[in-house]
């Protein structure tokens, strides 16, 4: 089988800035010992060298089982920035690997990371939002997360940080708030998201639209989107130019109208509209959240006068190669046609 | 020595050691090498190296003996000398393997290898010696170039012997594009492959949220139903209770009203019975004239008993004086007596005027029990 290189190690002395890697196995053990040296230059060395050998998924376990999760631990909190800039990437790198993520929720990283919430480089900043990110993309890293007490900060962090941060910020949070609700609506998260909502960044809006929809896919969640009267706000982005936008708007109204005040409110804000237009649209990936939203305004009795001029754009859904979307159509169908 | 060795508790020039048992094959030149097993003791008893019998038998005699030896011990010794002398004979015979020369001829020793060697006693000796020189001033060693040997040869390599550029750079220009190109085929097919599995990922996502918001409709709607069924079967409850409560209502007033019907006139029955109704004349009339009137006729009455008692007892003065003036004549007071019968006569006729007829038989019979009163 073909190697992506022709040998594993690159030739010696080529980078300068790099320590020398012992040969074998003990490359790894030396490179522990040359992080915990009190030199500085013997630090960064090792730690430009670890960034490009965990890249390899088996120096990755070796490196966790070697522990050098403590010595990293450590060097979070140096006061140079370069061996806080590496060591971050270093773990952002680890946090790509299944057995790095086991490790870092394992070793207890993320109330390190806690700390580098603040810290004044942007880097630094960036590298820890992404190891967050994808250490909550498992169930038991976002447990960690929320175990830490992290919500409140993170959230705390949108309002303030730059964008590309605040996009894996709205991602670490979409995967913790799929678990656990209650923390982030006490730090005020809704009002938050709400402004979220009228950035002019594509991504951020529809990042911010998909926090919202696990946010309401919880009970407490729903109550305090009505309260803060998010929908009409939903309602307007079903507008949107970017199909991205207009998927997760739909889908965050669709959990967000099962309690009765969501669905006055949304007939308030005249959803029914927008939403038909979604669903008309053939090739629109928001046609199967539309149209579990008309259902759920369907059980009103305005809403059912108003849609039952519309039965022929359902019927049109029937033939829609999805099979979810179709059976999304008959449900709606019946609940149209369903009388006291 | 020793007192070199006072330091240490025990020393010796060569350690004892126990001796490797003896190997029963000759060595092999690799076994040797290869397996060094523990050191295994051999038993001494068993080892045919040790000396068997009695080591003591054979003593060579002490030089100078302090006792002199007895005749036994003499004898003991020539005889042990004499038995060794025999045994080595025996042994020499034993050993010999060479047949006795035969008459007239005589056994020769003879070198038949192919270099003779000349064996004698004496070894050649050779004197030699030296003496060293006083030192003289060493001058310093002259550069050793060695004397040129050997042929000149010189070679020179054309352009194009060697080897053509453009086609040896050829397998390893393909070696490294191909494996750049490799490598960067892998990384896409890498991303593509996680782009697949993102979306893939997405494509669940979507339809597990698809079917949770269906769930919670159903949930919702369920929740609604099972409310308004709750409170329609409450308000349903509600109804029946105030229906029978009005039916017991009904029922009770019924009861009562018949049980109360002739209350009012039981009522006033009694409370006239009791004496609670009073025409006022007539309770005017009852409290206080008749009282009145039976008071002013108690003390007519009394009036009148009082009048015949007066009489009675004027009765029986008078009798009594006239008795004990007819039972002794007194000289006196016919005077007395006309006073005293007007005023009795007095009384009479007032108490006689006031009191009816009716009344005198009961004053008559007043004053018959009187005297029946004075008589007890």
């Amino acid at each position: 089988m073909a190697q992506p290189r022709i040998s594993a190690y690159l030739p010696p002395d080529i980078d300068p800035t790099k320590a020398a890697l012992a040969f074998g196995r003990r490359a790894l053990p030396k490179l522990n010992e040359e992080l915990q040296s009190p030199e500085l230059l013997t630090q960064q060395r090792a730690l430009m060298a670890l960034c490009d050998l965990v890249h390899d998924p088996e120096k990755v376990y070796q490196a966790i089982a070697l522990g050098f999760l403590d010595s990293l631990k450590t060097l979070l909190v140096h006061q140079d920035q370069t061996v806080r800039q590496k060591t971050t990437e270093v773990l952002s790198i680890m946090a790509l690997h299944s057995i790095g993520r086991e490790g870092l929720i394992r070793s207890g990283v993320i109330s390190a990371l806690a700390g580098l919430l603040d810290d004044p480089v942007d880097i630094c900043r960036k590298n820890t939002h992404q190891t967050l990110d994808m250490l909550a993309k498992l169930p038991e890293g976002a447990g960690g997360v929320l175990q830490a007490d992290l919500i409140p900060p993170l959230v705390l962090k949108l309002k303030t940080e730059l964008d590309e941060i605040q996009e894996l910020i709205l991602d670490t949070l979409s995967n913790c708030l799929h678990v656990e609700v209650s923390k982030a609506l006490a730090a005020g998260a809704v009002p938050v998201l709400k402004e979220k909502l009228s950035h002019p960044s594509t991504a951020i809006r529809s990042k911010a639209a998909w926090v919202l929809l696990e946010i309401s896919s919880h009970a407490e969640g729903k109550i305090a989107v009505c309260e803060e009267e998010v929908i009409p706000e939903l309602v307007r982005l079903l507008e949107d130019t970017q199909p991205e936008v207009q998927v997760n708007s739909a889908g965050a109204l669709m959990f967000a109208i099962v309690t009765p005040q969501g669905r006055s409110s949304a007939m308030g804000a005249e959803a029914i509209p927008p939403l038909l237009a979604l669903v008309a649209e053939e090739t629109s990936k928001a046609r199967l959240n539309a149209i579990k939203s008309l259902t759920l305004l369907a059980e009103l009795p305005e809403g059912r006068k108003a849609l039952l001029d519309h039965r022929a754009t359902f019927q049109r859904c029937l033939e829609d190669p999805s099979e979810a979307v179709q059976r999304a159509a008959e449900i709606a169908l019946d609940v149209i046609d369903w009388k006291p | 020595p020793s007192d070199m060795a006072s330091d240490v508790p025990y020393s010796f020039c060569s350690q004892p050691r126990s001796v490797r048992p003896r190997p029963k094959y000759r060595e092999q030149s690799n076994a040797a090498q290869t397996e060094k097993g523990p050191v295994r003791y051999c038993n001494i008893m068993v080892d045919p190296r040790v000396v068997r019998g009695n080591v003591l038998s054979v003593r060579p005699p002490p030089p100078q003996s302090t006792e002199p030896l007895s005749t036994l011990e003499v004898k003991r010794q020539r005889r042990a000398q004499k038995q060794l002398l025999a045994r080595k004979l025996t042994q020499e015979e034993i050993q010999r393997r060479t047949p006795e020369p035969v008459k007239g001829r005589e056994h020769v020793y003879v070198q038949t290898e192919l270099y003779l060697e000349e064996i004698s006693d004496r070894i050649i000796e050779i004197d030699g010696e030296c003496q060293t020189d006083d030192f003289l001033d060493r001058p310093p060693t002259p550069l050793f170039i060695p004397a040129k040997t050997g042929t000149d040869v010189a070679t020179q390599i054309e352009e194009g012997e060697l080897f053509d550029f453009d086609i040896e750079v050829k397998p390893i220009l393909e070696v490294l594009v191909g494996k750049t190109v490799e490598q960067a085929l892998l990384e896409v097919m890498e991303e593509e492959e996680l782009a697949q599995l993102w979306s893939h990922q997405r494509a669940f996502i979507e339809l597990r949220n698809a079917e949770f918001a269906e769930l919670q409709r159903l949930e919702e709607q369920d929740r609604r139903i099972r409310e308004e069924k709750e409170r329609r079967r409450l308000e349903h409850l509600e109804k029946l209770r105030k229906q029978k409560e009005t039916a017991e209502k009904i029922a009770a007033r019924a009861f009562a009203q018949r049980y109360l019907a002739d209350l009012i006139p039981s009522v006033f029955n009694n409370l006239h019975n009791s004496g609670f109704f009073y025409d006022p004349v007539e309770r005017d009339i009852e409290t206080e004239f008749l009282p009145w009137l039976m008071s002013e006729v108690e003390e007519t009455l009394q009036k009148k008993v009082l009048g015949r008692m007066m009489l009675d007892s004027l009765i029986r003065m008078v009798v009594e004086k006239r008795l004990d003036e007819f039972s002794h004549p007194p000289p006196s007071d016919q005077t007395e007596v006309p006073a005293e019968e007007p005023r009795a006569t007095d009384a009479a006729p007032q108490v006689s005027d006031e009191a009816d007829a009716a009344d005198q038989p009961v004053a008559e019979k007043e004053e018959t029990d009187q005297p029946f009163a004075e008589e007890e």
